[in-house]
């Protein structure tokens, strides 16, 4: 495996180009030109791919594009080269399980397959939302005490003590620490304290990851995100980040959050750039596992008909060609209070679990409001165990999508978004559960997807 | 060759992003006597008005409009001396001038260059400064190019305080007044690009470039 300091060497010596010409002229026209070569299309009609030889296809060219490009340094403005062989002996490490959190919390991640045996596990929490310091503990806790979710993670405090927080101020590394304290404490409230957490949510920069990685914080058990930068580009900070694992030993989760209508161009190419981000990830990001979190270029959310193809064909194309631990994130357009969230947080959940995924949810009203709560977390985990219970084929998971989408695809054209409540609007501060209203529309679309014929 | 005809060369090498088409037939209807604001007018920015409309309605995607940008701007390059030659004041024909940038510690420029792109395809001279850049820097910039407009840019809630420094260095500085600043990013409102005095905000691309204009003539 290659030596992670050769990847600052590279970033230092490697060929200059400015950003526009590997935008444009590297990462465009390669998709562009992979999707010609492969003959690639999509079908709207056809969002759980069921053509293994379609994501074969979209394997081959991804494999193709990160053997080509490689990544590109912001910082220097240099490309960072990969042989093929490195790209090979990075898939070759991908870790197929990990141990997350400890003692009877702790949790196996592994790498799935469509039709997997083994179920998958759920991220419960709002990852990356910003979430005002006073509704921090009843946001997360909402989550860590539902008994399916597995793993917590938790949404990025922007005020503390009243201050606003800003990226790489010094303040920074106080908000973070004070997230890490909040996730430590809740669990502890909830009975969990060895839950494995994603977290360090609050880091934008490197300056909070940095500051968090002592036990008292993040522990050597947890994981921390390391951003692909789009589209196949680090920066000084991300590398720091994982520079920063090396010795201390966090499980690097790499975040590549393609742009679906972005520099790869529509799904198809989009799928293409999401394939090379993960391989590139293998070895900037030193990634253990790998977030899969497409976004929609105007609508944001990870539910519409394009973005839930790009997560169908990149989990599939992974698990058919190289198994690796996947967990697909859900941010869905609508937020908690609205049926429609809980159709999108059904829809996304099918195409995540049955396409080979783990579950990470729910970044609510496309994880711009703090308006996200457990109990969507909890339906996000029962509709994946019931799409496992009734080991849905990929053809059910699509018509089970097709028969979802006119529930909330009018979210979409709304101006104004479907941005739901505040979480202190819907749940009760004192006992944590939600109010009767909010847990009245949940029953109501739970007996819905139970009358269309759900496992729930 | 009929003027029409021009005209269309010219929008659809801008419609195709093709900077060598975009600049020969620029080329081929001055030589041909075209007057230059008509090239400018019915040629490139027609093209122009059609990427944006493709890309609001899903057919064109980034790349498609980051080209189109990319041919608009070297085919500028060809009419912009020939219009000044003939018509006094013709950096008027220019709508305004824009520095563009995403704020510092903000490293996401996805939403930054679409709206630069638009801004460029609408007739605005926008220098674009990239991600990450330091307030400081924005101004002087805006200070050495004699801009109207500052576009700012931010994805990130704990980067947006950053915008509002912006302004109130450029309070300290007694520079408000010089400056239109238009704010944007995906948790930025208007409530809370007024709160900061900013002179504004815009859903999408489109409506920056519409905001940007209707401010430019008021």
């Amino acid at each position: 495996m290659l030596n992670y300091l050769e990847i600052l060497d590279r970033a230092n010596d490697g060929p200059y180009m400015t950003e526009e010409n590997w935008d444009l002229e590297k990462v465009s026209m390669t998709a562009k030109r992979l999707v010609k070569k492969y003959k690639l299309a999509w079908n709207r009609e056809e969002i759980v791919v069921d053509d293994g030889a379609l994501i074969d296809a979209i394997w081959q060219a991804g494999y193709e594009m990160a053997v080509e490009l490689g990544a590109y340094s912001r910082s220097t403005e240099r490309i960072i080269q990969l042989s093929q062989d490195e790209i090979d002996s990075g898939i070759r490490n991908m870790p197929q399980s990990i141990v997350m959190g400890e003692g009877k919390d702790a949790r196996t991640l592994y790498a799935r397959r469509p039709g997997d045996e083994r179920a998958p596990l759920f991220f419960g929490g709002t990852p990356g939302t910003p979430v005002p310091e006073d509704l921090f503990m009843l946001n997360v806790m909402s989550y860590m005490q539902e008994p399916l979710i597995d793993l917590a993670t938790c949404g990025t405090l922007t005020e503390i003590d009243g201050r606003v927080v800003r990226t790489g101020n010094p303040i920074e590394i106080v908000s973070t620490r004070r997230e890490l304290q909040y996730m430590r404490q809740a669990l502890t409230r909830v009975g969990r304290p060895g839950m494995g957490m994603l977290a360090a949510q609050s880091s934008v920069s490197e300056l909070g990851d940095l500051a968090a990685a002592q036990s008292k914080y993040l522990r050597s058990c947890d994981s921390h995100l390391v951003p692909l930068l789009n589209e196949l580009k680090m920066d000084h900070r991300n590398i720091s980040r994982a520079v920063n694992s090396l010795e201390y030993g966090m499980i690097n989760a790499s975040l590549p959050c393609v742009i679906v209508g972005g520099l790869g161009g529509g799904p198809v190419g989009s799928a293409i750039v999401n394939v090379a981000s993960y391989l590139v990830a293998n070895i900037t990001c030193l990634a253990d596992y790998h977030i899969l979190h497409p976004i929609h270029v105007r609508h944001v959310a990870t539910s519409t008909r394009d973005v839930l193809w790009v997560i169908s064909a990149t989990a599939q194309a992974f698990a058919r060609n190289a198994p690796a631990i996947i967990v697909a994130d859900i941010y869905p357009k609508s937020g908690a209070g609205t049926k429609e969230l809980l159709y999108e947080v059904a829809a996304n959940a099918i195409v995540n679990a049955v396409a080979g995924g783990h579950l990470e949810g729910v970044g609510a009203a496309d994880g711009l409001k703090p308006n996200s709560t457990g109990l969507e977390g909890r339906l996000m985990a029962e509709v994946a165990l019931a799409s496992h219970r009734m080991k849905m084929s990929l053809k059910e998971a699509n018509a089970w999508v097709l028969k979802l989408l006119p529930k909330y695809e009018h979210v979409f054209g709304l101006e104004n978004g479907n941005p739901g409540q505040p979480i202190n609007e819907l749940y009760d501060a004192k006992s944590i559960q939600p109010k009767d209203e909010w847990l009245k529309i949940y029953e109501e679309v739970k007996t819905d997807l139970k009358e269309m014929g759900l496992n729930l | 060759m009929a003027e029409q005809d021009f005209f269309h060369s010219i929008a659809q090498a801008v419609i195709d992003g093709d900077t060598d088409a975009a600049t020969e037939s620029v080329h081929a209807a001055l030589d041909a006597g075209i007057d230059p604001l008509l090239v400018l007018n019915q040629g490139l920015m027609s093209g122009a008005d059609e990427v944006g409309k493709l890309f609001e309605q899903g057919e064109f995607f980034l790349p498609e409009l980051m080209l189109a940008g990319r041919a608009l701007k070297a085919a500028m390059e060809v009419v912009k001396p020939v219009l000044l030659e003939k018509y006094s004041g013709a950096d008027s024909q220019v709508k305004g001038k824009v520095v563009s940038a995403t704020v510092q510690t903000d490293i996401h420029d996805i939403g930054k260059n679409i709206v630069s792109s638009m801004l460029t395809a609408a007739g605005f001279e926008v220098t674009d400064m990239g991600v990450d850049v330091p307030i400081k820097s924005i101004i002087d910039k805006a200070e050495e190019v004699g801009a109207q407009v500052i576009s700012l840019s931010a994805l990130l809630t704990t980067s947006m305080p950053f915008m509002k420094d912006l302004i109130d260095l450029l309070e300290a500085r007694g520079l408000r007044k010089k400056y239109i600043v238009l704010v944007g990013g995906a948790s930025v409102t208007e409530a809370w690009a007024k709160g900061i005095g900013a002179d504004g905000t815009a859903r999408n691309a489109a409506d920056a470039v519409k905001l940007a204009r209707k401010l430019m003539n008021s």
